[in-house]
């Protein structure tokens, strides 16, 4: 675990030097003073300075697992919570259990609010994580990819039967990508994005 | 629920211990009023009310489990 030595005047200025070097905030540390600031007679004569250690007591890791679980059982599902970093250095979050469709929520909603506060925390207990938070629930992103690329694919189908564009209900970017992804390679129709966030929808048209 | 505010407040702001959260009972609903720290209010709202939303969304999943209406109110 890292630990680092840091001195300033006072345990206060020693805390705040020691947390932005590290990186992190106040709750994620443990701090040890080795030495207190003794005041001395005359304000500079023989004063000594305040001398802490910092011992950070949890990673990026370990606080989102923290997060995630905490929520979890506060809204009281029987959840199980595994972080594993991927490739490229993301934590890659999965939720397994039972009726947990009370976290996935319509369309995934709740599911991506809970990515998206994992992400925002993750960003002010720790000044620069160099990683992203990625959540998923009893491989329902992945399972939802397929519903969408099959769906994709139904559509154009439908879109060169009858030679007429095709509007289909909004969408997040992510799974708008995924029909975009899906359709890419089909010469004879053409997707395009329309209207503002958050409802923003693909127009799947005849070339 | 009340406990669900308060622990994503906390962790989102500069000063949880200015963090607080009071629950106001209606009769099919609940009132969950969020005071946070002045400098703190853009932390807990977000661009465009993003992270207000998020945190609304994760309250409302522990609102159906209890089968209530809960309002989230972020007051100054």
């Amino acid at each position: 675990m890292t630990s680092i030595e840091v001195s300033a005047k006072t345990v206060e200025e020693a805390l705040e030097k020691g947390l932005k070097q590290l990186g992190v905030k106040k709750e994620n540390v443990q701090t040890e003073i080795l030495s207190e600031p003794a005041q001395g007679l005359f304000k500079f004569l023989g004063s000594k300075t305040a001398k802490l250690r910092l011992t950070v007591i949890k990673d990026t890791e370990e606080y989102i697992k923290d997060f995630l679980e905490k929520i979890v059982n506060i809204i009281g599902v029987n959840g199980h919570i595994n972080v594993v970093p991927n490739d490229e250095g993301n934590l890659h979050v999965e939720i397994k259990g039972e009726d947990l469709g009370v976290l996935i929520g319509k369309r995934g909603n709740t599911l991506n609010a809970l990515q998206y506060l994992a992400n925002v925390v993750l960003y002010r207990q720790f000044t620069a994580p160099n990683c992203r938070v990625l959540v998923d629930i009893e491989n329902y992103r992945s399972k939802r990819k397929k519903t969408l690329e099959n769906l994709a694919r139904n559509l154009a189908q439908k879109v060169l039967r009858t030679k007429k564009e095709l509007a289909l209900e909004p969408m997040n970017p992510q799974e708008r990508r995924i029909i975009h992804l899906t359709l890419k390679n089909y010469r004879d129709v053409v997707t395009s994005s329309q209207g503002e966030e958050p409802y923003r929808k693909i127009i799947i048209s005849p070339r | 629920m009340k406990e669900l505010v308060e622990y994503i407040a906390k962790a989102l702001v500069d000063y949880p211990e200015q963090v607080i959260v009071e629950q106001v009972e209606g009769e099919r609903s609940v009132i969950l009023e969020l005071k946070v720290a002045p400098e703190d209010m853009g932390k807990v709202i977000g661009k465009q009310g993003r992270i207000a939303k998020a945190l609304r969304t994760v309250v409302n999943a522990a609102a159906i489990k209890e089968n209530k209406r809960v309002m989230v109110e972020i007051i100054q």
